[in-house]
């Protein structure tokens, strides 16, 4: 009983970066300039929240850092991929180079390795719900996490209807679907891109923060390990889709959690579960471009 | 003018030759560090080589340089060789270029047979055969084995008294309800099992002597990279009623000192003096002072006995190479001081025993095997 409580907890607990990257990633995708750079837009906010909460002594300060690096990123990226037209994997590609660069160098000024709070007890960021935290099992899943994680858990539902009973999901969606024909609507099409890497901006911060301080009140460079990645192989899974993007991001989450709590049992075979995955994404992603490639055959579109 | 510009470069020529046998005339020292990824100011295993190559070199009068490879380890050290140094560590985990050579190229200790190259953790100058290939090259080994079985020695002493010894704050499952130990190391390999195994032996120790059973439990493969995972891996180990985790897999083991310090336990940390990074939540780090060969190996070049000294080394407890801790970051938050003093009193009798050779700890690193039936006191999960 307690093992399953755990399992759920961590489930969650892992989900959580994933999830906001999914969910703020899905509005750039479909808007037709994906951003692989969430990885490093999410770096930056663990990196920038640790480091001014440390300098100041300021968790909110930490927070705010946080979202200022990502709009500062949010404009780079978005200058040169929107406004100049570059190549966004690219662009992508560099910020998710050079915010690893900065935090090292920094880092080596500081002549540190990594970054604490002596001062920041995590337990005091978990918000225990009251009553649902004494729901047997599931109280221990819903209950004691940062004020992030409930929010990103909330988001689901809140951006699927931005993206599809607001104007301005169907203008992002519009924009990526069919650039000209939104522009001879006479929609501002550049303005919708900005906007979407927006999103996902904001929502990356959140992610790095919870990532680094919520949780863990350490930063260590690179400790994203991939997360962006993963937040983007979810993203295509699901097809942008809100919750069937969300859905992958849980997946990832509980195999995660089930590797390390199993592991007492099933020592190291227990990270076999790791795989699980990246098995099925595989595999969604292979069926899903066979019934493409089918439904153009049987248009005639494709030749052969 | 054609003539002059010749006579010119002619007169170049000799003036560079001349200076060139000059400045090689007394054959001085040049020490050169070659750091690992996690660079200069890391606080512990780059650090230390830097601090002992700078003392060593100013004892000795030498020259000394120490560089972080931004196009790599082996343009590093071909670099470092073709300006004249004579003594270089290199301490990030990249041989093949230094000793194999590659892409076609001759081995780098070869294209520099008098420049002495300093290699760490590994023996990788060794062929087939087990004979050694380059006979500039020196392969540093630590006896981490060794620090490890002090850490489990000291983690069981201090789990068993832990509610006694720590004051408020501190959240120790008690030893009636649960004993058990966490390790978790970054790869499946018998670099990193090396510390477990000591760990276990030295663990096992303790529990003998106070006739108590504790579970362990293990994880091998963390990777070096996530500390969210270590930390949720080192919750699980926490949450099963160990109080003292160890880990050996880089920042993977600054996510278990957060979360030791979340719950109110204790973690080991390894390589460097750990023990500030959450102060009162690491009991201690596994130490490997890379000053020492160092130093040793910089005051034998200068007195010419190096090339006596063999290919292979291995630093233990005794050289003061490794080991664990002074323990008195951890001891700040200690309220039963005389019961603290009898601990330290004990392991430091077992660290004695160690350097005397009374106790004979497992090293996988050089290929013994662990048999887990020698530690009944200890049920490997």
């Amino acid at each position: 009983m307690r093992l399953l409580g755990s399992i759920l907890y961590d489930s969650v607990y892992h989900t959580t970066p994933i999830l906001l990257c999914v969910l703020g990633g899905i509005f750039a995708y479909k808007a037709g300039v994906l951003n692989i750079a969430l990885e490093g837009f999410m770096l930056s906010a663990s990196f920038m929240s640790m480091l001014v909460a440390g300098l100041t002594g300021s968790v909110a300060l930490g927070y705010a850092a946080a979202f200022a690096s990502c709009l500062v990123l949010w404009l780079v990226f978005s200058y040169m991929g929107v406004t100049r037209r570059g190549n966004v994997i690219i662009i992508g590609l560099a910020i998710n180079m050079l915010v690893p660069a900065i935090a090292g160098f920094v880092l080596q000024i500081m002549g540190t390795a990594n970054l604490t709070l002596p001062w920041l007890n995590v337990g005091d960021m978990k918000v225990n719900l009251p009553l649902i935290r004494d729901i047997p099992v599931l109280g221990n899943m819903l209950s004691g996490h940062p004020v992030t994680t409930y929010l990103a858990f909330l988001m689901i539902p809140l951006m699927g209807v931005l993206m599809y009973r607001t104007r301005l999901g169907v203008y992002i969606r519009v924009v990526g679907e069919n650039e000209d024909a939104a522009r001879s609507l006479g929609l501002r099409t550049d303005r919708y891109k900005y906007l979407a890497v927006l999103i996902g901006a904001l929502f990356a911060a959140f992610a790095g923060v919870n990532l680094s301080m919520e949780r863990m009140a350490l930063f260590t460079n690179n400790m994203t390990a991939g997360r962006g990645f993963i937040a983007i192989a979810a993203i295509y899974c699901g097809r942008g889709s809100p919750a069937g993007s969300a859905m992958y991001a849980i997946v990832f989450g509980v195999a995660r959690a089930l590797a390390v709590n199993l592991g007492l049992f099933a020592g190291p075979a227990a990270s076999l579960i790791d795989i699980v995955p990246y098995v099925v994404m595989t595999l969604v992603l292979t069926m899903v471009s066979v019934v493409k490639r089918r439904n153009n055959r049987l248009r005639g579109f494709v030749g052969g | 003018m054609k003539k002059v510009l010749s006579l010119f470069i002619a007169c170049l020529m000799v003036v560079g030759v001349f200076s060139v046998a000059t400045a090689e005339a007394p054959k001085s020292l040049k020490i050169a560090v070659v750091c690992s990824a996690a660079g200069r100011n890391d606080n512990g295993y780059n650090q230390s080589a830097v601090e002992g190559a700078e003392a060593v070199a100013a004892e000795l009068g030498a020259e000394c340089n120490v560089v972080q490879p931004e196009n790599g380890v082996p343009a590093a050290l071909e670099t470092l060789a073709e300006d004249g140094y004579n003594l270089i560590f290199n301490l990030e985990y990249d041989f093949d270029a230094l000793i194999k050579g590659v892409g076609g190229a001759q081995p780098i200790a070869a294209q520099y047979p008098d420049t002495w190259f300093v290699v760490f953790n590994a023996n990788p100058n060794v062929n087939d055969a087990g004979e050694t290939i380059h006979k500039n090259v020196i392969s540093v080994l630590f006896d981490v084995h060794e620090g490890s079985y002090l850490a489990g020695y000291l983690s069981v002493l201090v789990n068993e008294n832990a509610t006694a010894l720590f004051g408020e704050g501190y959240q120790f499952t008690p030893p009636e309800q649960a004993r058990a130990l966490g390790f978790i190391g970054g790869t499946d390999s018998s670099g990193i099992k090396v510390f477990s195994y000591g760990f276990i032996e030295g663990a096992n120790k303790a529990a003998a002597e106070l006739g108590v059973t504790y579970d362990y439990y293990a994880k091998y493969d963390a990777g070096f990279g996530d500390p969210a995972l270590g930390s949720t891996v080192a919750g699980t180990y926490y949450d099963n009623g160990a109080n003292v985790v160890y880990g050996v897999a880089g920042s993977v083991g600054d996510g278990i000192t957060a979360k030791a310090k979340e719950v109110g336990k204790l973690a080991i940390q390894v390589d460097a003096n750990k023990d500030d990074q959450q102060p009162g939540y690491v009991l201690t780090s596994v130490l490997k002072n890379t000053n020492v060969p160092v130093t040793v190996l910089a005051r034998a070049y200068a007195d010419g006995s190096i090339a006596t000294l063999g290919n292979l080394q291995t630093y233990n407890l005794a050289s003061g190479a490794t080991g664990i801790t002074d323990l008195s970051e951890i001891g700040k938050a200690v309220v039963d001081t005389a019961k603290w003093e009898e601990i330290k009193a004990k392991v430091a009798a077992i660290a004695a025993d160690i350097a005397g050779g009374a106790i004979k700890v497992v090293n996988a690193q050089v290929g013994e095997t662990f048999d887990p039936a020698a530690c009944p006191n200890i049920v490997i999960k």
